[in-house]
């Protein structure tokens, strides 16, 4: 693994920023967890896309749907360690970390956490292993979704993460997955908009190896 | 459904809707004016053209091997877990899915977009099987509510206004929506996050079909594809045998151009990248079961074809429609049976036959547009004149073309008729430049632009009294006049001789030769060109010429572009005399700029403000326009035109067949010239000259129309 080049973090983070994405520098796996549990947080609940008869709903969202008043954040990539880390800041805050069972709370969750295994620069790109279906739908029901990535993982561009996609691809059945950005469309007047059928925003949070 | 004209009168009519739908024509001409400076920026960070030129070659390479490629692709999905189809025929493809749902169990099919099953009309069967269908991407969600088809490849509705999407969202919800965009679009989020969860067999598409490791890739932007993959637990990919790719390397090449290309981003928000059926978390048995579905229809056939297997180097980014001068007037509705803009004129003869196709692929100016934006280099102007070949071939061309091919392959006939014409139009000329009191022939439709008389003595028999004599000359030339210039404006030659001459220059000009062929290239004429261009080479091969010169970028194009496809493995003229004719032709800028190395100190400026119009051959055939620009500016002071390198809309024999649509075109061009407050507005092509003269004197617009050869000799000072 080549070391941090501080141009690629520069030009992934520009090119990140550009479509609309936070980016934002974290020291430690500590400190990402910290700005994950603020950020889930500080935001407006979560709106209930579909009906779920025995969940307490709060007062309806700006799409004049209910909203859920229990916070959640799912997180099934982390290892056991870094689950149990994530999961003990979440019980002091009262909000649920989920591992599995994610497809329970298609309706919609917070948050949703995943990992790349590597960054394309040129375009703000997140290489994310989601064979898992756990990992996937935690990027793609939840109102924020977070990718963490290390900055030694960034590569200049798409070719050169081609070497990456085949070992996720792997010899076995898999899903594999290039994120950047949060959903959008332009299906309206050709009139650029966030949040349509996934994430309303996305934050990248990048880490030292 | 979506209809096919029958007729020509049929077919005007839909446009004439088209022209009217102020909603549509706003959008499309907004979009039209982004997309291009939006392509322009994202462009900037990559080699685009080494890109399209690998796209190209892949594909070329992937079309090839489309068999062994779907060999491969099969054994790899097939070892990860998935079923793989191939069916021969649309009504299979849509068979074979009907059943996969049959036995599966499914009731709710949940859509992504999907192309292909539109090409196969799939909601159709499975609707009529008994199937719920949902479209879930946007647009198409949008235009299913509407019962309408798809008006562009990437962005559905982008015919629809958001007041008309509001009332439809609102009869679909029950709640009155406003007309706001941001809002609209959560409706979407919020009415089919439930469809997402319900759905028990997911439909998607596919950009790219991975041989090496049997992997579909989606590329997206809402993240509906990504569900409708997810969800629910059948997962089946319709995918034409053209998508199929033989390693992630050239995935990962095409992903560089595709979503810059298609809506100007450098990537779109997913790309998903699916290589069999994962575990599925809905039920306790927790397996998904994955269904590929490859479609011939016509693709295997077609990738033998030397001429139509290059539509396979397809990535279906839509560029060739956002360019589009004629798909910006009147969408792909009107433009297009299934699929739509260029590449749709093209594939609806391939794949949806002769008569849908028969009056469609006449819709196209001819203006090199989409072929200098295509991700995988595609000619497409090419392949769309080559289906009028072969409708021609199958008797199925019209008695214009037929006519035409009889009076211009005949040289003597073509410009007796010419020089008989330049008398007989005395009484509807007044003897002015133009024909001001047209006979009824000549309807309403075809008013926008004056037309032009013709001269009362062609070019070719005032040479012998205009002839320069040049003694040591620094080149030897010989001029193509092309039939506009030789009959209509022969002062665009007489102005080229005079400067030539004023650099010692040796001009030439060979008599045998004639038109060029574009117009009946253009008619489908394929022998007719191929006589024609026979006469040509004939005429200027045993000449000693250094170079041969066009003042016409239309003709220049073709002779340098077109002869060595219609004259290849021609029984009369051998592959190397057409290399010496091709090789010597040359464009009047590029020749005064670069060969005579023209500056502005060999012009007095009388400092008159000019402006360029750059035609469609010479800014992307020829790709001169550069030129012209430097030689304007060494001549005049050169002042930029909004839209300066967009087509006017003249396309010879187009405007003849779509007055309607070359009318706006060309009023739009008017209208960005005199907004450029220029005394003057220059081209290298008289084709242009004549649509644009005859529009700025109809609109009495006050500009001075000349060839760039008048400003230039006007200026130009002696040795």
């Amino acid at each position: 693994m080549s070391n941090t080049n501080p141009e690629l973090v520069e030009k992934f983070t520009a090119m990140a920023k550009a479509v609309a994405a936070t980016v934002a520098e974290v020291p430690s796996r500590e400190e990402a967890f910290k700005y994950i549990v603020d950020l889930t947080l500080s935001k407006d609940p979560c709106e209930l896309l579909a009906d779920e008869p025995d969940t307490e709903k709060g007062p309806l969202g700006p799409n004049r749907v209910p909203t859920r008043v229990q916070r959640v954040i799912a997180a099934p990539s982390l290892d056991d360690e870094a689950f149990a880390e994530l999961d003990k800041l979440c019980q002091e805050k009262g909000i649920l970390c989920l591992r599995d069972n994610v497809r329970k709370y298609a309706a919609g969750i917070d948050l949703g956490l995943n990992e790349a295994v590597a960054g394309v620069a040129a375009s703000g790109t997140c290489l994310c292993p989601t064979t898992d279906e756990n990992v996937r739908l935690a990027g793609m029901i939840s109102e924020i979704s977070v990718i963490m990535l290390k900055k030694s993982t960034i590569y200049p561009d798409l070719p050169s993460v081609a070497h990456i996609m085949r070992e996720a691809i792997g010899q076995g059945a898999s899903f594999t997955t290039l994120i950047t950005g949060p959903s959008r469309t332009a299906d309206i007047e050709c009139v650029s908009a966030v949040g349509v059928h996934g994430p309303l925003a996305m934050h990248i949070l990048l880490l030292e190896d | 459904m979506q209809t096919a004209p029958k007729s020509y009168s049929a077919y005007h009519k839909e446009i004439d809707e088209a022209l009217n739908d102020e909603q549509l024509r706003k959008t499309l001409g907004t979009y039209a004016v982004n997309y291009r400076t939006n392509r322009a920026n994202v462009m900037r960070d990559v080699d685009e053209k080494g890109l399209i030129r690998a796209i190209a070659d892949f594909k070329d390479e992937a079309a090839a091997h489309m068999e062994e490629l779907y060999k491969q692709f099969k054994e790899e999905a097939e070892k990860r877990g998935a079923h793989v189809y191939l069916a021969k025929t649309a009504d299979e493809a849509n068979q074979i899915i009907s059943d996969i749902a049959k036995r599966e169990g499914v009731k709710r099919i949940i859509k992504s977009k999907s192309m292909t099953s539109e090409e196969t009309l799939l909601n159709h069967k499975l609707e009529a099987d008994g199937y719920i269908v949902d479209e879930t991407d946007l647009g198409e969600w949008i235009i299913q509510l509407r019962h309408e088809t798809p008006s562009h490849m990437v962005m559905p509705a982008i015919h629809l206004s958001r007041y008309q999407i509001a009332e439809d969202f609102s009869k679909v919800t029950h709640v009155k929506q406003d007309p706001d965009i941001d809002r609209l679009v959560k409706v979407a989020r919020v009415q089919l996050r439930r469809k997402f969860i319900a759905g028990d067999m997911g439909i998607s598409g596919c950009n790219f079909a991975i041989a090496e490791c049997g992997a579909i890739t989606t590329v997206t932007n809402e993240g509906n594809a990504r569900m409708v993959e997810t969800m629910p637990r059948v997962h089946t990919v319709l995918v034409g045998l053209d998508k199929l790719t033989p390693t992630i390397d050239e995935a990962m090449i095409a992903l560089q151009i595709l979503p810059r290309n298609a809506t100007a981003q450098r990537i779109t928000s997913y790309v998903s990248w699916v290589a069999g059926p994962t575990k599925w978390l809905g039920s306790p048995e927790g397996q998904k079961s994955m269904h590929i579905v490859f479609l011939d229809n016509g693709r295997t056939k077609y990738v033998k074809d030397p001429i139509f297997k290059e539509v396979f180097r397809c990535v279906r980014c839509g560029a060739c429609t956002n360019v589009c001068p004629v798909f910006t007037l009147i969408g792909g509705h009107k433009m297009g049976y299934i699929y739509m803009g260029a590449i749709g004129l093209i594939l609806t003869y391939l794949y949806h036959g002769e008569d849908k196709a028969k009056y469609l692929c006449q819709n196209c100016v001819g203006c090199e547009a989409c072929h200098n934006v295509c991700a995988g280099g595609i000619d497409l102007p090419k392949l769309i004149r080559e289906v009028r070949n072969r409708l021609v071939d199958d008797g199925n061309g019209d008695m214009m073309g037929s006519l035409m091919k009889m009076v211009m392959t005949n040289r003597k006939l073509f410009h007796s008729l010419l020089r008989f014409a330049s008398k007989a139009q005395k009484p509807v000329t007044g003897g002015t430049q133009f024909q001001r009191h047209l006979p009824m022939m000549f309807m309403k439709r075809h008013d926008f632009r004056a037309l032009p008389a013709i001269a009362e003595k062609a070019f070719r028999d005032l040479w012998p009294n205009i002839a320069p004599k040049v003694s040591n000359p620094v080149a030897r030339v010989a001029i193509f006049a092309g039939c506009a210039q030789d009959f209509i404006y022969p002062e665009q030659l007489i102005a080229a001789v005079k400067v030539l001459a004023a650099r010692n220059v040796a001009v030439d000009f060979p008599m045998a030769q004639t038109c060029c062929g574009l117009p009946l290239s253009m008619m489908g004429q394929r022998k007719g060109v191929q006589d024609v261009a026979r006469q040509n080479v004939r005429a200027f091969v045993d000449g000693n010429y250094d170079y041969i010169i066009t003042l016409c970028a239309s003709c220049g194009s073709t002779l340098k572009f077109q002869y060595p496809t219609y004259l290849a493995n021609d029984s009369d003229i051998t592959s190397g005399v057409l290399d010496r004719f091709v090789n010597k032709i040359t464009d009047f800028s590029t020749f005064c700029r670069d060969v005579l190395d023209l500056k502005p100190e060999d012009f007095t400026n009388t400092h008159e403000k000019v402006t360029f119009h750059g035609s469609c051959h010479q800014c992307r055939a020829l790709k001169a326009a550069g030129k012209s620009r430097e030689l304007i500016g060494s001549a005049a002071d050169y002042v930029a035109c909004n839209e300066e390198e967009v087509c006017c809309g003249f396309g010879g024999t187009y405007s003849v067949k779509f007055p309607e649509i070359s009318a706006e075109i060309i009023s739009r061009k008017v209208k960005n010239i005199v907004d450029t407050k220029a005394d003057r507005v220059v081209m290298d092509c008289p084709g242009c000259v004549l649509q644009i003269r005859g529009h700025a004197e109809k609109a009495n617009a006050g500009i001075k129309v000349t060839h760039l050869s008048e400003l230039m000799a006007e200026n130009i000072l002696p040795k």
